[in-house]
């Protein structure tokens, strides 16, 4: 059958919208005055802990942060 | 009057609009009460205007325009159309990764100097990457 109907071009490229919308959030900081920018960058921070399953069962977490170790 | 930067081109609502919900483009929003515009580049993001003349701008980064710094906007600008230019076909999917960077920096600097109305002068406009393509 026809192809989907127009696919945004960044669908295309390979991105998902909140991947396109995080790049497009990242340069608009980065073209910011200070203090501004510096405020905005601690937005970008993340700091998350990813568990892989596998069989059932929970292997070690890997813990990947921006914040320094307390 | 506010004027909407969507994907479907400007739109401009006025209270009474048809509920609409529309995605947006790296550009200008721009409110207008009378005489007096106010303007933020929105980075992307979506709005929802509602039956009773509410209207939502949902956007990762929303910036009023005098927060944005017109050097680093050409600086980048000049950074990623260099980028463009080298980038191999094969990275096709880097390359308009890069060209909507391109698209959305040359917004930001078109729009912040006439709001400045500051004399910025040759600001590099490549005439064969145009808006449209």
């Amino acid at each position: 059958m026809a192809s989907n109907a127009a696919v945004p071009f960044w669908r295309a490229a390979g991105m998902t919208y909140i991947t396109y919308s995080n790049i497009c959030a990242n340069l608009v900081r980065n073209c910011l005055k200070e203090p501004y920018k510096t405020e905005a960058l601690t937005r970008e921070k993340v700091h998350f802990s990813i568990a892989t399953w596998n069989d059932g069962k929970a292997e070690k977490p890997v813990l990947r942060s921006d914040t320094p170790e307390d | 009057m506010v004027i909407i930067p969507a994907t479907t081109d400007q739109m401009g609502v006025l209270p009474g609009h048809a509920p609409t919900i529309a995605e947006l483009k790296p550009e200008i929003l721009s409110v207008h009460e009378g005489n007096d515009v106010t303007k933020y580049f929105l980075s992307s993001g979506f709005a929802f205007i509602h039956a009773n003349s509410n209207a939502d701008i949902i956007d990762v980064e929303a910036v009023s325009v005098d927060r944005i710094d017109p050097s680093l906007v050409q600086k980048g600008l000049a950074e990623f159309t260099h980028k463009l230019s080298s980038a191999s076909t094969f990275f096709f999917a880097h390359k308009v990764q890069l060209q909507l960077t391109w698209r959305k920096l040359r917004q930001i600097g078109v729009d912040v100097r006439s709001v400045l109305n500051s004399g910025l002068s040759g600001y590099p406009l490549s005439p064969s990457l145009s808006y449209n393509d």
